[in-house]
This record gives structure tokens, sequence and C-alpha cells, in this order.
């Protein structure tokens, strides 16, 4: 296959998302009663159907994708992830030793559990009846998390290793206050690593998408990265920043006019609800904002042999949707969620194109991933694990 | 053979489309793509898409082959035609009577699990919890107590005794159910200036009272029974470690409940809970400290006194849903009730 050349495509193979938020809201409020009737045990064939939903009414070049994924596999997956889920909280209860060895074992099989996920999702989503793949290897899912590791390693050892009771003698109290302040600078640094972590994991996903013989190839760099974080960082700085601001001074002025000191008035408490609900909106919305920039910087560096994903999902229309969403779902109790999941999805995907360099009714399956040979995807399949980043 | 639905085929083996009519003979599934034999698949392998209003139907055949429909209104006449009907689920996803049913069914059921299931549920939990787990938890607290809150007490030792020995002869004189078998100890200590007049419980059974409440309760001697017996309750229900259970598992259900949109919206209805979980225990540990009273032969409404001290000092009150305790009105009113019982 040659490689992708700069030229202009042969075609751009656009997406449609064709989902309708009451269809949605049905199948969810009915797959939601069910799974809380069973207490939890219909949830994989829930997350089953809505994932055929959703991907179903993914169109892309008008041919919908589709999700083949086996619930009763699922299932299996399902009951594994909340074991585990249930032994962490259960340890964090007892002591910190104990919550310090769970969080060691979540971590040592966190990245396993990743891999497959993915080769589970990707194995059983299909376009023009050819599967995706997931190429990458479970070592190279401990590879992209390591930094991660190192920081919550060190974390958690200084967390297990500090005495319960002040130190007595100055020695003790001076290696106390070293590792205090090690772990008070690990603390402190786990913000600025955040980008070099997260640039590393899209490189794992982005990097080993395959589908029709074509593999992904993710090209962002790590100083993009840095730089949407420096502009999120910006942002929140200033947003928080005007927010405090307006908050103090709407207290002070509240306090002013206030009653008598000591009582909490219904005045006090819905100003107090008010200021709430506006922190919950902006939150939302710099949640939009990362989303639009990430999805963009990510998916225009991922690219195979022939394909080329664009993606240009505007950062303000992002903002508004969830601005509005946290709005209606404040408003109906949080039945608005499903509608707020179809409106987001289809702005984040028809906000995407695909480049085609070849005529994709050329394009074959590869082989191998086709017969579903190799230890990867039935370890999948017999985990079926799908966590659902 | 009559012409079924048209569609677009994938054989699962290259990305091409093409132009296939489906038809059924016997037990086997036929597609005509136009050139050469029609394909064949046999019925049962064939699975079928769900009826929605939105989307492709989309066959999915065996060997990873494709047909999607070209138009979904034409695919459905031929499926019921041909005596297909829709699975259950479908069905209650259809019609607009069990959407409505299934909401009531949501907020009833979430209702109901948050207010009785958690309880329950962390209960049993705590209830295989070993009384170590309980100690350990409460020496923590107590030793971060004693370094930021804590001084020793200034209440003279025979004081201190006298009321540790209230509570004992008190606690020993109740009926057998009602007794309790967690053991607990009373230590006084000088709280710092915001605790005031205060009594803590700590998992592990070590009862704390500040020299604050001791001196505001010098002149009604019932009234501090009440108080340790109040505090006694919380030791026995082990409610320290019930509310870390329920703040655990309903946080859980929550964040479940919420998904992704999430973390931020479940933050307000779980502190909501807390609180009205927090309510609850104390009422139970009221209820123990008018059976202590009873118990030593005291009315319950010695606690009317502790009210009115407490009254008396300026405090800022929550509002109900937003308050760990009861208000104060309707803990005086219980006591009241209590003693003429």
């Amino acid at each position: 296959m040659t490689p992708s050349t700069p030229d202009a495509p042969l075609r751009t193979l656009s997406v449609r998302f064709v989902g309708s938020g009451s269809e949605y809201f049905r199948i969810w409020i009915v797959n939601l009663a069910l799974s809380l009737v069973t207490l939890g045990l219909y949830l994989p064939f829930a997350r089953a159907r809505k994932l055929r939903y959703l991907y179903g009414c993914t169109e892309v070049d008008g041919h919908a994708m589709s999700f083949d994924g086996n619930p009763w596999v699922m299932f299996r997956g399902h009951v594994l992830v909340w074991l585990l889920a249930l032994a962490y909280a259960g340890a964090q209860q007892v002591s910190p030793l104990a919550a310090g060895v769970a969080l060691l074992v979540l971590v040592a099989i966190g990245p396993a559990l990743w891999c497959s996920s993915l080769r589970f999702r990707m194995a059983h989503t299909r376009w023009r009846g050819l599967r995706f793949g997931f190429a990458g290897s479970v070592g190279g899912a401990y590879a992209a998390a390591a930094p991660a590791y190192l920081v919550v390693a060190l974390m958690v050892g200084i967390g297990m290793l500090s005495p319960d009771s002040p130190a007595a003698d100055p020695k003790a109290k001076a290696a106390e206050s070293v590792m205090m302040a090690v772990l008070g600078l690990t603390a402190l640094l786990f913000p600025l690593l955040l980008p070099w972590i997260l640039h590393r994991a899209k490189r794992y996903q982005h990097g080993h998408y395959a589908w029709a013989g074509e593999r992904t190839r993710f090209s962002a760099g790590l100083g993009s990265f840095y730089g949407l974080a420096l502009r999120v960082g910006g942002l929140s700085f200033l947003v928080v920043g005007a927010l405090a601001l307006c908050i103090g001074l709407l207290t002070t002025l509240m306090a002013g006019l206030g009653g008598r000191q000591g009582q909490v008035g219904p005045g006090i408490v819905i100003f107090g609800v008010l200021m709430g609900l506006l922190v919950l909106v902006v939150q939302m919305a710099l949640k939009g904002y990362v989303t639009a920039r990430l999805q963009n910087l990510v998916w225009n560096h991922t690219a195979s042999q022939n394909l080329q994903v664009r993606s240009a999902l505007p950062a303000r229309a992002m903002m508004s949707l969830q601005a509005r969403n946290a709005l209606m779902l404040v408003g109906t109790v949080g039945l608005y969620l499903p509608f707020a999941t179809i409106a987001v999805a289809r702005l984040r995907l028809q906000a995407t194109a695909v480049d085609a360099h070849v005529d994709i009714d050329q394009l074959a399956g590869d082989a191998a991933a086709q017969s579903r040979e190799g230890a990867g995807d039935a370890a999948a399949d017999v985990l079926g694990v799908d966590i659902g980043l | 053979m009559t012409a079924g639905p048209s569609g677009t085929l994938f054989d699962g083996l290259s990305a091409q489309a093409r132009p296939a009519t489906l038809a059924v003979q016997g037990d086997e599934l036929c597609a005509d793509t136009g050139d050469g034999a029609p394909l064949r698949w046999p019925l049962r392998q064939v699975h079928w898409p769900e009826r929605t209003r939105h989307g492709q139907r989309v066959l999915e055949l065996p060997g990873g082959a494709r047909w999607h429909a070209a138009s979904a209104a034409e695919f459905d006449a031929w499926s019921a035609a041909l005596g297909r009907r829709d699975g259950w689920v479908v069905r209650l996803q259809r019609s607009w009577r069990a959407t409505l049913a299934a909401v009531a069914a949501v907020l009833l059921l979430t209702a109901a699990g948050l207010h009785w299931g958690v309880p329950a549920a962390a209960q049993a939990l705590v209830a295989m919890l070993p009384a170590s787990v309980d100690e350990a938890v409460g020496d923590r607290v107590l030793q971060t107590l004693e370094q930021e809150w804590f001084k020793p007490s200034r209440i003279a030792p025979e004081r201190q005794a006298a009321a540790r020995q209230a509570l004992q002869q008190a606690v020993e004189a109740l009926p057998a159910d009602a007794r309790g078998h967690r053991p607990w100890r009373l230590i006084f200590r000088q709280g710092s200036q915001s605790l005031g007049p205060n009594a803590l419980a700590l998992p592990g059974g070590t009862l704390v009272v500040t020299d604050a409440l001791v001196e505001l309760l010098a002149d009604q001697p019932d009234a501090l029974l009440g108080v340790l017996g109040h505090e006694w309750g919380h030791v026995q229900h082990r409610h320290g470690m019930q509310g870390v259970a329920r703040a655990a598992l309903a946080g859980a259900a929550l964040s479940a409940l919420t998904g992704d949109m999430g973390t931020l919206l479940a933050a307000a209805p779980a502190v909501l809970l807390q609180m009205s979980y927090s309510r609850e225990f104390e009422r139970q540990a009221d209820e123990a400290a008018a059976a202590v009273l009873r118990a030593a032969g005291r009315s319950p409404a010695a606690m009317v006194a502790f009210f009115d001290k407490l009254g008396a000092i300026e405090r800022p009150e929550a509002p109900p849903f937003l308050s760990t305790h009861p208000p104060d009105e309707e803990r005086r009113r219980f006591f009241e009730q209590a003693a003429r019982r």
C-alpha cells in the first residue's frame, strides 16, 4: 500500500449521526428499569443494546457501523469489574495499608484490562462488513501507562511508609519532613505530568487501530498536548477566577442584606442553590471545551496508509451544548441524560470525516483479523471486559 | 420465490458494496446480487436487527457478512410477513405506556434503593467486618483529634469516675435485649474553642466528652447521663462504620446512575443523602439515650434541660435538609414524649 500523500483525497467520507433523543430515551429508561429490577445484572445487556443503537445510527459514507458484542460475554467482564471495585472500596475502609495494597493490585492489572477492553470493543465493531481491530499489545499498554504508575507508586509508597503518630526524635522528624516534601512535590507534579500521561495513552490507543488492512499511526507530538493543557489551564484560571469573584461579591451583597446573624433563611438557601448551579454549568462548559479541543487534536493526527481522519469540532458549540445539558439535567432530575448523550454524540460525530486516498471498494479484510485467531482476541472474548473509555 | 427487500451486501471479506435482494427459501436465507448464484445461509444463524425508528436495519450473517436494508419500512413489512415478532424488550421500548411505567419504576426504585436498600446492604457489609476494624478506624481518628483538637481534661478525676460509673450502672440496668455487647470507654478532653460543649462517639467504642459540656451540665447530672447514653447508643449501633458503608454504597450507586455525565451531578444528591442518613442515626441514638435514662431510674425529660442550655448559646442552624442532626425542637419533643411513656 502506498503511504498517504498530501494531495487531495480521492473522496471524503462524511459521518452522519441519525440517532434520536426521544427514541434513545425510551431505550435507556426501559433498560435502566430492567437493570434496577435485576439489581444490576441486566446492565451488560443494556450496554450491548445501547452500543448497537449508537453504532447503528452512525453512518459513515452512507453505511452504518455495527456492534455485535455478545452480551453474555460482556456479562462476565461486568461481574469481574464489579468484584474489583467492591474489593477496592472494601479495602479502603479497613486500613491505609489495605487500601495501598488494593490500589497496587488495581494498578497492576489495569493496563491489561484496558488492552483487553479495547480489543473486545474493536473486534466487535464492523463497517462495510469488515471487522475493526486493535493491534496494541498488553506490554504496550503497560508501557503507555508507565509514567502514571511511577507517580501513583511514589504517592502510595510514601503514604504507606509514613508513620501513624508524629515522630519524636529530630532525626525521624527530618526524615518525615523529607518524605512529606517529596509527596507534596509529587502531588504538584501530577497535573504537570498529566498531558504526558494522556499523550502516551492516546498514542497507544490511536496508534494501533486496524481496519481492512489499514493500520493507524498517531502523529501528534507531546508539545501539542502541553499546548492544549496550557490553554485549558489558562481558560480555567480565568473562568474560575471570574466565578469566584462573582460569587464572592454576590455573597457579601447577600450577607449585607441578610437576616439575623446565625439564621439561615430560605433566601440564603435559594442563593446557595443558584450559586451551586452556576458552578455546575461552568464546570460542564469547561469540560466541553476540553472534549472538543482534545477530540480535534487527537483525531486530526490519526491516519492510516490511505485514510485520514479529520475533526473540526468548534469548542464554543460544545461548551454551549454542555452548559444547556447541565441546566436540563438538573431540571429533570437526570432524566434528560439520554437526550444529552445523543446531542453530544451528534455534535462530536458530525464534526468528523474521513479522507480516503484509495477506492474503498478495493480494500479487503485483513485475513488474520477476520479469522479471529490470536490469543489476544480469545482472551478478550473470555473476559468480555468493556470498560468503555 | 418472491423478491424480498433490496439492500446492500457486504460479504465480510472485502469492503465492496454489492446490491442484493433478500428472499427466504425453506430454512435458508438467500441474497441475490444479480451476478452469479444467490448466496445462501441457514436462517437459524442469521441475527435479525431490533426495530428502531432511526438507523439502518442491518442483518448479521454468518462469517461476518452484513446486509444493510435500503428501506427500513420495506424490511419491516417483509419480516412481519415472514411471521417475525419483536422481542419483549423492543415491545416495551416502543410502547409509551411501558416507557412511562419505566420512568415511574426507575424513580421509585432509586428512591427505595437509597432509602432502604443502601442501609440494608450497609448493615450486611458492616456485620461482616470484625470489631478490630472499628477499633483501628477509631484509633486513627482519635490520634488526629488528640493532635489538633484536644488537650488533657481539667475535670477532676472523681467527677470523671462518677460519670463513668453512672453510665456503667445505667447500661447494666437495661433489659437484656437492649444491653448491647460492644465494649466502650469514656474519656474526657479539653476541646478547642470551636468545638464548644460537645460529645463524640468514635468507631471501636471510645466516647469523648469535652470539658465544656461537663461544665455546661454541671447542675444537670441527668442530662449529662442522657448525652452519654446517646453517644453509647451510637457505639452499640455501630453508626460510625454504618455511615462509612452507606456513603460508599450510595456514592457508587449514584455515580453508576449518572454515568459519564456525572460525578459533578452526583455530588449534591450524595451530600443530601448523607445528611439524611446522619439524622436517622441521631434519632436512633436519642432513643438509646431515653432507654439509658429510664434504666437509671431518671426521666428522659432531663434531656430537655440540655436543649434549653444549648438554645441559650447562639448557634447557627442549617436548614433541616442540610443538617446532620434533626432540629432541636423535634429532639426536645421526642424526649418530652418519651418521659410520658
